[in-house]
């Protein structure tokens, strides 16, 4: 059911198109190769040494750690919350993206400070005469706290494709005397496998680039070398950031290999998803849903609430006023809301192509895109950011154009977080049988029509869960921020960095806490409400 | 496919939600013009606020908006002249300067310490400041080559938990923080700036051997990594580490905000000892500024008593324009004698202290 289709060639604009956009996603990559090979040093020759390899050591271990816990956990909920009868599971379905919106530092930082010795939960624990708490720090703390924040990566998308799986096979499977069990590991799981390895792809990427987190929690990973090089050794920061882009690819390349067969499909969905009763398992389960959200969600938002309340407190009795002031606040609201509104949307817009172009044609340019929109996601953002100057400064007519402007900030997130949204796109597009698509042909409507008659109206759940992947990761975006920006432009995400490094607590918990109010309100308009899909 | 209706629905939301987005987008841009100051920044310059004019300056700056913005706000009432920022860490901005090189906009740098000023004057990109801005600060405090300006210190100290050690259990120089009383006990910043800085500081006053050799005895004496001063500050003060190599202010604006649960205090080491070294931020002009006299009309500001006074009586700072007194909650500074010192070895000191520090094995403690 595939082969036919695939073996069509794509259309001559569409291919264009997406070696364009191609080309615009391979910005980071050509600056990082420009600067490692037209220095006055061979930079790459620094990486055979030591202080290089523990630290790639470390972060390999980690990353895979973490890949396979939220694996679990991801498969799990979007399992409980989709199929099974899990109470509340309306909630659940706003409350299991949103850890995704706390930058890695400070969710880290709240962990640290509840949790380790002289903490709120440490202090708790010790009352009731548990006092060997696990400390929260080195590999530990860094799975722990990833794994907590990473997993929508995983859980989002394995939603999306269980909602849309056809009931059918299971039905058959379940008739022939398989039970729910077995019906899962050959029927259920076959399927997700793809969309699974995809997300769990996403999350062994940013956590090879994330700094928030491994550096509070202290974990001497890749990305800490690049950091404390960067001024002292600039080329070996360089060097080891091409480096994690050459990583990137290879694993890149060995998923696609492996779900190549697998990502398009052409079933047509007979009838709402079959469900599974819990039965004894429903109050466990209930509970490990719980205790995880409670974890993931509760333990950071309580701790950041107690530091803006704190702060609230003081700020109206006589201690020190706090330093920020209501327009402020209403400023990087709205600064953070709706930029990272159009760079979900412009997001949607730049790999929909690549997504039609692979999942309904034979296309190698369509492959090295995806490739290539997947593989930056390892890239840290400051060297994104820092490739974005670079290019923007090259020709005159592009410096004029877009120093300074919102439209470049845009741009800069869209390649950041491209990869992102590709998955979940893919799906979507893939979600479309194809004898719409015949029988569109059939009756003459041409092909542009056909896509907004069509396409769009069935592909729009997916594209809005996956615009909100992008969106929720914006908003807490730094290094691309804080360089790429227009002059005087503060998201939430910012002033919460600025003032947490200063020091300034009880501001960047009353930052952090409008974040996820916000980031819970756009996931509710634009993943959940009205959706049955996700 | 189910609900048309409802992905209709969907699909107008997501186009009204970007649409309200870039219409506001547009909108939010436009701020309107201020008579007066509010806030901190009231506390510098409480007059009414002259016509903007059409002079402007563009300030990247390494220090954080909570501490410079309420300056730039008066100094804009104050002046006229409008400024426009980019805020981030000082790492950062001194690795955008160097990308933009003489395309920056950026017509002031404001660092946290002289490492990043030190690392584009090196390079450069830093033009010389006028004599009689230079005049107005210790020479201790600026540039030798005229190039940096400092505006505000921090000194290098112990911050201790006072559960654990009293003042008169600790020792009077860094150097003894090796011995088997602090074994497993101290914090040291590893990868940062301010810690950088000062080893830089270190290894010029003592050499590669000396410094190779204490911060290895201090690992093998095992002590442990963070990565910044507000989180050891905040672990001290928590009890899970019992002390910690930081700059000072940090405990200060921890204890304002966390009260009598904080349990850390500064402990400044004796006879001028190297571990009391003043870190100073440092501001500078770029090269390729077209906004020369502005922009020291800014250094002025800095300098002058009132904004030298909000430093140090808002962000408990040392003041380092002649003639202000520090805020009373801050020890007398008996820093590190270090008028021999050549700051702007350091910018070229760093690679070298980066690679003694990371091959200590610290930073995986």
């Amino acid at each position: 059911m595939i082969g036919t289709r695939l073996s069509m060639q794509s259309p001559v604009p569409l291919k264009i198109g997406v070696l364009g956009i191609a080309f615009l996603f391979s910005f980071p990559a050509g600056y990082l190769l420009w600067r490692n090979f037209t220095g006055d040093t061979s930079s790459l020759k620094l990486l055979n040494k030591s202080q290089v390899l523990s630290p790639l050591q470390r972060s390999l271990i980690l990353s895979v750690a973490v890949s396979l816990t939220t694996a679990l956990i991801g498969i799990v909920l979007a399992w409980l919350t989709t199929r099974c009868d899990l109470p509340g599971k309306r909630i659940w379905k706003i409350i299991l993206p949103i850890p995704l919106v706390f930058p890695s530092f400070i969710g880290a930082a709240a962990f640290i400070r509840t949790m380790n010795p002289g903490g709120f939960l440490n202090g708790l624990l010790n009352k009731i005469g548990i006092d060997n708490v696990v400390e929260i720090r080195g590999f530990f703390g860094a799975w722990f706290v990833l794994s907590l924040f990473c997993y929508p990566y995983v859980y989002l998308p394995v939603a999306a494709k269980l909602r849309h799986l056809p009931s059918s096979l299971e039905e058959t499977s379940r008739v022939l005397g398989y039970s729910p069990r077995k019906t899962f590991n050959h029927v259920v799981f076959p399927q997700v496998a793809p969309v699974l390895g995809a997300g769990t792809l996403l999350v062994f990427l940013y956590t090879i680039s994330d700094f928030g987190a491994v550096q509070l929690l202290r974990y001497d990973t890749l990305t800490r070398s690049i950091a404390t090089s960067q001024l002292a050794n600039k080329s070996l920061s360089l060097a080891l950031g091409l480096f994690l882009l050459i990583i990137a690819g290879i694993v890149v390349f060995a998923e696609r290999m492996i779900s190549r067969t697998s990502i398009s499909s052409d079933q047509k969905s007979i009838g709402p998803p079959l469900k599974y009763s819990l039965g004894a398992w429903k109050l466990p389960s209930f509970l490990v849903v719980s205790l995880l959200t409670l974890l993931s969600l509760g333990a950071p938002l309580f701790t950041l609430s107690k530091w803006a309340i704190d702060g609230l407190r003081r700020g109206s009795g006589n201690g020190h006023p706090l330093t920020l002031n209501v327009q402020q606040v209403w400023e990087s609201t709205w600064n953070t809301l709706s930029i990272s509104v159009i760079a979900g949307f412009v997001t949607i817009l730049a790999v929909l192509p690549i997504a039609i172009v692979i999942s309904r044609y034979k296309s190698k340019v369509g492959n090295l895109a995806h490739s290539l929109v997947i593989a930056t996601f390892a890239v840290p953002g400051i060297l994104i950011a820092l490739s974005m100057r670079f290019w923007s400064l090259q020709t005159d007519w592009a410096y004029n154009l877009f120093n300074n402007t919102k439209a470049l900030l845009v741009f800069s997130y869209v390649v950041r977080f491209g990869s992102l949204a590709m998955g979940v796109v893919l799906l979507s597009v893939a979600a479309v049988p194809n004898n719409l698509q015949d029988a569109g042909q059939t009756l003459g409507v041409k092909r542009i029509p056909r896509f907004f008659r069509i396409y769009l109206p069935l592909m729009s759940p997916g594209l809005g869960a996956a615009a909100g992947l992008v969106i929720l990761s914006t908003m807490k975006e730094l290094p691309i921020t804080l360089l790429i920006s227009p002059l005087g432009f503060s998201t939430l995400a910012t002033r919460m960095f600025s003032s947490f490094e200063e020091a300034f607590i009880a501001e960047a918990g009353i930052l952090a806490v409008i974040l996820v109010a916000l980031s819970s309100i756009l996931t509710w308009m634009l993943v959940i409400r009205k959706s049955e899909h996700l | 496919m189910k609900h048309p209706t409802k992905i209709k629905r969907l699909t107008t939301n997501i186009f009204k939600i970007a649409l309200i987005a870039t219409i506001g987008f547009f909108l939010s841009s436009c701020g309107d013009e201020k008579k007066e100051l509010e806030g901190a920044a009231k506390d510098i310059f409480s007059g009414e606020c002259v016509n903007g004019t059409d002079a402007s300056i563009v300030i990247y700056s390494g220090r954080s908006e909570n501490l410079i913005l309420p300056v730039i706000e008066a100094f804009e009432c104050e002046t006229g002249i409008k400024v426009d920022t980019r805020w981030g860490s000082s790492t950062e901005m001194a690795l955008l300067i160097d990308e933009e090189g003489n395309k920056t906009q950026a017509d002031i740098f404001l660092s946290r310490s002289p490492g990043p000023v030190g690392y584009l004057d090196g390079k450069g990109y830093l033009a010389p400041i006028s004599s009689n801005i230079l005049g107005g600060v210790d020479e201790r405090m600026r540039s030798q080559n005229a190039t940096w300006v400092g505006f505000s210190g921090r000194q290098r100290v112990l911050v201790y938990n006072s559960d654990e050690f009293s003042e008169g259990t600790l020792p009077s120089s860094i150097f003894d923080l090796t011995g088997a009383d602090f074994k497993g006990k101290v914090a040291i910043p590893g990868s940062n700036g301010s810690f950088i800085d000062w080893f830089t500081i270190l290894i010029d006053q003592y050499g590669d051997e000396t410094a190779e050799l204490w911060i290895n005895q201090m690992v093998e004496n095992g002590a442990r990594y963070y990565p910044n001063n507000r989180s050891i500050v905040e672990a001290v003060g928590r009890g899970e580490i019992a002390m910690g190599l930081v700059n000072h202010y940090y405990n200060y604006k921890i204890s304002a905000a966390t009260g009598a649960e904080h349990k850390a205090s500064n402990y400044v080491f004796k006879d001028n000892d190297i571990g009391g070294t003043l870190i100073i931020s440092a501001a500078a002009i770029t090269e390729s500024s077209q906004k020369v006299s502005e922009a020291e009309e800014f250094f002025m500001y800095l300098l002058s008593t009132q904004v030298q006074t909000y430093f140090t009586e808002s962000t408990y700072e040392y003041p380092i324009a002649a003639g202000v007194q520090p805020n009373s909650a801050l020890p007398e500074l008996e820093a590190f004698e270090i008028g021999s010192i050549n700051f702007d070895s350091l910018g070229e000191g760093f690679e070298n202290a980066n690679r003694i520090i990371e091959s200590s094995g610290i930073l995986n403690q």
